[in-house]
């Protein structure tokens, strides 16, 4: 599949960069792939949805996801690189799958679930770190947008804890069910090295071990992100020592 | 593992939480146990190098529930007590005062989460006790749930360890020259008013010596002989028995110079006192700990990973407080804040904790037990 927004994805003009340029280049293309991943998410709930609203609610949702992709092929530019995305590198294609498969069942809790509670969190979290690190701009775009994205979950979660005070045991057997799925996928995304080859959106060689250039590193996004879902996960209520053991035994 | 997991999750709305411990793990190594407990066995364990990376970023969480037995019987059985343990997820290489702020915060969390599972007594473990004996005000609002440090039940268990050693190496303690390293702290003042009626001089070292003054004229008020230093070695060659109150930058600080054959009772936190060979014969042991007569359990079963001791059952005595009065239905702030430990307090807490059949643990050390197990239980935990 061809890149959602069509952008050259060589990296021939960032030959005089600076090293950091191609860093950040890698970053910004997985935001980026995260954010047309999710909105390709929310279409597909909005055609899932009978409720108007939430009809108009999901489509408004896919075209913020949208800008943000847009937000960040703009930070990009302005720092010299092109923001290439491939929203069917394996593990991306392996979340969207799971996303698929709650829709095909028409599971619209399951839905809320995969993106507001998995992929939100990790989107909040390394959107967070990286804000703090990355120069001028570029730094404050991820710390907009992380917020922007906390908003989407605050709004779902009224939702799910709604439908957990009605069965919780079913409900977190749904969470988890779900979670063996979606967050195996994005452990093995965030594992310090990538063990199973070349993840499909780095442009040549993985990023990770580079990250330390930019005061980032590996490490610091999975702990981020796992500690986010662990709180999001509290805020619904699943017993924080189920879900301490369910994080605990994701592969590394 | 689904059916498991829910089993777990449905146990919330329906379980009642007398009482939560907090802590957290002394070491790597216990890290590396607990969350390969958590993994199951059909996982490899963590490499060490991802446990170092993961571990900081958990947020203060239960771990398992924790119930615990009383001898005292009642009409369906043994009475018990139903918790949590809560840990607070402090790197064990951040048990310092460089982190405390941080700490704190972990503490805090820790501490909302006994508050939300409705614990209606928690006792706050190792560090978090020594990091909140002065910032009570730092815990959250606490609805129907009380804190107590545990420090008073801590005291009453060193002050047994150094009695029961005493009788053991046939020493009288009322001739002996006591000194406490760390006596300003919670702890320390406590086992100085114990314990300076029955010796014969008491030394008292720490680092502020405003408060060194103000302890020593309270137990000089009592008729005790008492002198005070900041300097730790001035003291460390007079004393025949030491407490160490709190945990020692620089053991040789004292175990370089100590009497020989003395008697050394590591109370602090972490513990990091060794028997070695330029002790000259100085017998180290770990006070402090209590065991549990009427039955421990984990779910899931983290026996001898969260108490980590050469015997069963044994538990810090600053956790064995709330669990004694969840027990004994009291469910009150025993101890708190600083400096307020008396002999009458420490009396009241060791016979609640006997009454259930919690008694002072056996004696053990870093190279495990100084002290025969058998004679231990009969002759002096019961008495």
């Amino acid at each position: 599949m061809q890149p959602l927004i069509g952008l050259n994805c060589s990296t021939i003009e960032c030959t005089s960069l600076s090293p950091s340029a191609l860093i950040w280049q890698d970053v910004l293309a997985q935001a980026m792939t995260g954010e047309l991943v999710a909105a390709m998410n929310y279409t597909s709930l909005s055609e899932m949805c009978d409720d108007p609203e939430e009809i108009a609610d999901a489509l408004e949702h896919a075209e913020g996801e949208r800008g943000h992709a847009a937000a960040f092929a703009a930070e990009g530019r302005k720092i010299g690189v092109d923001v290439p995305n491939n929203v069917d590198a394996k593990h991306w294609k392996r979340l969207r799958d799971a996303f698929m498969r709650c829709i095909t069942e028409r599971d619209f809790i399951g839905c809320l679930i995969v993106q507001e509670i998995m992929l939100e969190s990790f989107a909040v979290a390394s959107y967070a770190r990286v804000a703090k690190v990355a120069p001028g701009s570029l730094g404050k775009t991820f710390a907009s947008i992380a917020a922007e994205e906390e908003e989407h979950v605050d709004h779902a979660m009224s939702i799910l804890r709604t439908e957990r005070a009605l069965d919780a045991q079913r409900f977190d057997d749904k969470v988890y069910r779900l979670h063996l799925d979606v967050m195996t996928t994005l452990a093995q995304m965030l594992a310090k090295e990538c063990k199973d080859g070349h993840c499909e959106v780095c442009h040549s060689s993985c990023v990770k071990p580079s990250l330390s250039e930019v005061s980032l590193s590996a490490a610091e996004l999975r702990g981020a992100s796992l500690q986010q879902y662990l709180k999001t996960l509290d805020l619904l209520g699943i017993p924080g020592e189920v879900t301490l053991a369910w994080v605990a035994q994701l592969p590394v | 593992m689904g059916g498991s997991v829910a089993s777990v999750a449905g146990r919330e709305p329906t379980l009642e939480v007398d009482f939560a411990l907090v802590g957290h793990q002394e070491s790597w190594r216990a890290a590396a146990d607990v969350l390969a407990v958590l993994r199951g066995p059909e996982r490899t364990p963590l490499p060490d190098d991802e446990i170092k990376d993961i571990l900081p970023w958990i947020p203060p969480r239960a771990v398992c529930h924790v119930d615990v037995g009383s001898i005292v019987s009642t009409k369906i059985g043994g009475a018990k007590a139903r918790g949590l343990y809560i840990d607070s997820f402090i790197p064990p290489d951040r048990l310092e005062a460089a982190y405390v702020h941080e700490n704190i915060a972990r503490v805090r969390g820790a501490a909302a989460c006994a508050i939300k599972a409705g614990a209606k007594i928690v006792s706050l473990g190792g560090f978090s006790s020594i990091l909140i004996e002065g910032n009570f005000d730092q815990l959250p609002e606490r609805h129907d749930t009380v804190f107590t440090t545990g420090n008073t039940l801590t005291v009453g268990f060193i002050v047994q360890g150094i009695k029961k050693m005493c009788a053991l190496e046939g020493r009288d303690i009322h001739r002996s020259t006591l000194l406490i390293v760390g006596a300003t702290g919670d702890v320390g003042s406590g086992c100085a008013r114990c314990l300076a009626p029955i010796v014969r001089r008491v030394l008292l070292s720490a680092r502020n010596m405003e408060r060194l003054r103000s302890l020593a004229a309270e137990l000089q008020a009592d008729g005790a002989q008492v002198e005070i230093s900041a300097d730790l070695e001035r003291f460390s060659a007079e004393a025949d028995v030491v407490i160490c109150a709190a945990s020692l930058a620089s053991p040789s600080l004292l175990l370089g110079r100590i009497t020989p054959h003395a008697l050394v009772c590591d109370a602090g936190y972490p513990k990091n006192l060794s028997p070695r060979a330029e002790m000259l014969g100085a017998k180290v042991f770990f006070g402090g700990l209590g065991q549990i007569t009427g039955g421990l359990k984990f779910a899931p079963d983290f026996h001898g990973i969260l108490n980590r001791h050469p015997f069963p059952d044994v538990v810090h005595g600053c956790l064995l407080e709330g669990m004694a009065l969840a027990l004994e239905g009291r469910f009150e702030p025993f101890s708190q804040g600083r400096g307020s430990i008396t002999q009458e307090r420490v009396e009241e807490i060791e016979t609640i904790a006997a009454r259930h059949g919690i008694y002072l643990a056996p004696l053990y050390n870093a190279d495990g037990p100084v002290e025969d197990r058998l004679h231990c239980q009969t002759e002096w935990s019961r008495g």
